[in-house]
């Protein structure tokens, strides 16, 4: 309750020692505010954007501020999405880029093969692909280095083993292409002349009509032609999925190599017993013995053979598929595809956002209270002014 | 570097302006007499008088009238100025060599006129802003407490304080 009444003679008297402005003083600010109090400026200076921005109303400073943070957010999430070889499945699952994509080597090395040996573990055939598996491609390598150590000295007692000094790899591929059920058909045969062309065998085949028409072939193609085979492969439609695996069995095939030796130098040597038997008994039990021998010689010989087959021939898997997304007027990005794309571009924004919050969160927590403490500073000193 | 007087397109006046020229051309007095009655000098009083209008325009924007009203909202500005004064100036509401009272057009050398003055010097600065803002601006109790930030029954307790205080040092000469 104010006491007017009560103060009225106190008002009235100081009324009278009321300071007034001075006439030019209040012309002057009258100018002033006429004219929206001009600045003083320098050209150039470099906190007159600052001075600008405080000029704003919150509001526009808000819708500014948030403006820039969403500008910022959709930078950083093109960014990463286009760094991100997730966002590009059709591009690196089913596109056609990796047709022409030149195809990468192993990342050591395959010692070159000697003659004969051709198409085995080098030439052609070594740089043959290996994308894909590189776990795989990395052990086999790794093998490849451990196996290295542990091998013998040459010896010329052993003339089988120039062979082993070179690494047998056997490689296998799984390629899978995306086509128009229509297509199939004439897929397949593509397929059927590729395999022919590179001097492949066709293992097996399924060829399936209809709406959700596809075929699914094994194949052996020459290690030394696998590459140009895939190439080829992948010119007959879509590649939607392509994989590429090595795996080293040089150790296999050098210890089979070795057990046929020795066999052969047993028979060699029975052989040589049996010319000089002179007792029936012991000429049997030789030939007895000579048999079970050239039965394990037969046996390692099969082995070696099938071994070198797994490095002379590589295990192709060739599936043609097609799906109802493929049949999606304008192209292979269908629906489906546009609600995983825009999940994984939501997903990146927001970890975008997260690790922006992450950032500005404790910063802006750190500017509030300088801002508060700078505010509890400036009433006190000011207060001090006062009352001091 | 030279440096000049520059309106911007931002600075020119606006529309929105006119909404400014009202509570300046009813406040410019008033606030005029607030500061020159806490700082006690009269070029001091004008630079604050100065300075709380051109924020006041800045800041124009900013003021929110559900938070109190423009006047409460304009005085706090040229309390802050003139606090701002004070603290840079090192001084704190003493006696200048431009005293306040002569620069009164209505100066007259009565007697109660040197009276109330040498009344007004005994109160010590926080009184003296009390009765500047209450007498010189004509501030309403809700409107001071709002300025000074503090309750409204410690503002009438503490401007009854005043006003007893200069009565005493008039000794009933009002």
């Amino acid at each position: 309750m104010e006491r007017s009444n009560e103060y009225e003679d106190v008002a009235v008297a100081l009324a009278e020692v009321k300071p007034t402005p001075r006439e030019d003083f209040a012309a002057e600010l009258d100018e002033l505010v006429a004219a929206g109090f001009p600045r003083k400026s320098r050209s150039g200076r470099p906190w007159a954007l600052g001075a600008r921005f405080g000029r704003l109303s919150p509001q526009r400073l808000l819708f500014a501020t948030g403006g820039a943070a969403l500008a910022a957010i959709a930078i950083a999430t093109i960014v990463i999405a286009s760094n991100d070889p997730a966002t590009e499945p059709v591009a690196l699952d089913s596109g056609r880029r990796l047709d022409s994509r030149p195809q990468t080597q192993l990342s050591e090395p395959v010692p070159q093969a000697a003659p004969g040996t051709t198409g085995r573990s080098t030439g052609s055939s070594a740089a043959g692909s290996v994308t894909g598996q590189s776990t795989e491609s990395s052990a086999a390598a790794e093998s490849v280095k451990e196996y290295s150590t542990s091998l013998p000295n040459s010896n010329s007692s052993y003339p089988t083993l120039s062979r082993t000094t070179h690494r047998e790899i056997e490689r296998s591929a799984e390629i899978a292409l995306l086509a128009d059920p229509a297509d199939v058909a004439d897929d397949s045969a593509k397929v059927f002349s590729a395999v022919h062309d590179a001097r492949g065998i066709v293992l097996r085949s399924t060829t399936t009509a209809g709406r959700n028409a596809g075929a699914h072939f094994d194949l052996l193609i020459p290690s030394a032609r696998l590459g140009d085979a895939l190439a080829a492969f992948s010119t007959i439609d879509e590649v939607r999925t392509r994989h590429e695996a090595t795996a080293d069995i040089t150790k296999p095939s050098v210890t089979a190599n070795e057990e046929l030796q020795d066999s052969r130098a047993r028979i060699d040597g029975l052989l040589a017993q049996l010319s000089t038997a002179e007792i029936e008994s012991e000429r049997e039990a030789i030939e007895a013995e000579l048999r079970g021998e050239r039965r394990h010689a037969a046996r390692l010989r099969s082995q070696v053979a099938r071994l070198h087959q797994r490095a002379d021939f590589s295990r192709v898997s060739l599936r043609i598929e097609s799906d109802s997304s493929s049949e999606a007027p304008g192209g292979d990005w269908g629906i489906d595809d546009a609600f995983g794309d825009a999940g994984h571009i939501l997903g990146i924004a927001a970890g975008v956002i997260l690790v922006g919050l992450a950032i500005v969160a404790p910063l802006a927590l750190i500017a509030l209270l300088a801002w508060l403490a700078h505010r509890l500073w400036l009433r006190s000193r000011r207060e001090r002014a006062l009352g001091a | 570097m030279s440096e000049t007087l520059v309106a911007t397109a931002a600075d020119a006046p606006r529309e929105g302006d006119l909404a400014f020229d009202e509570p300046y051309r009813s406040s410019r007095d008033d606030v005029y007499a607030y500061a020159a009655g806490l700082v006690r000098d009269r070029a001091a009083a004008e630079d604050v008088t100065a300075t709380a209008f051109e924020r006041a325009y800045r800041k124009r924007s900013r003021f929110d009238p559900r938070r109190g009203n423009g006047r409460a909202w304009l005085f706090g500005i040229a309390r802050n100025a003139a606090l701002d004064e004070l603290r840079r100036r090192g001084r704190q509401a003493e006696l200048s060599a431009e005293p306040i009272d002569t620069t009164s057009p209505n100066t007259e050398h009565s007697e109660l006129r040197l009276l109330l003055i040498g009344a007004l010097e005994k109160l010590d600065a926080r009184e003296r802003e009390l009765v500047a803002l209450k007498f010189f601006a004509g501030l309403s109790n809700v409107e001071i407490a709002a300025v000074l930030e503090i309750g409204e029954s410690n503002v009438g307790t503490k401007l009854h304080r005043a006003v007893t205080k200069l009565r005493e040092v008039c000794d009933g000469a009002f």
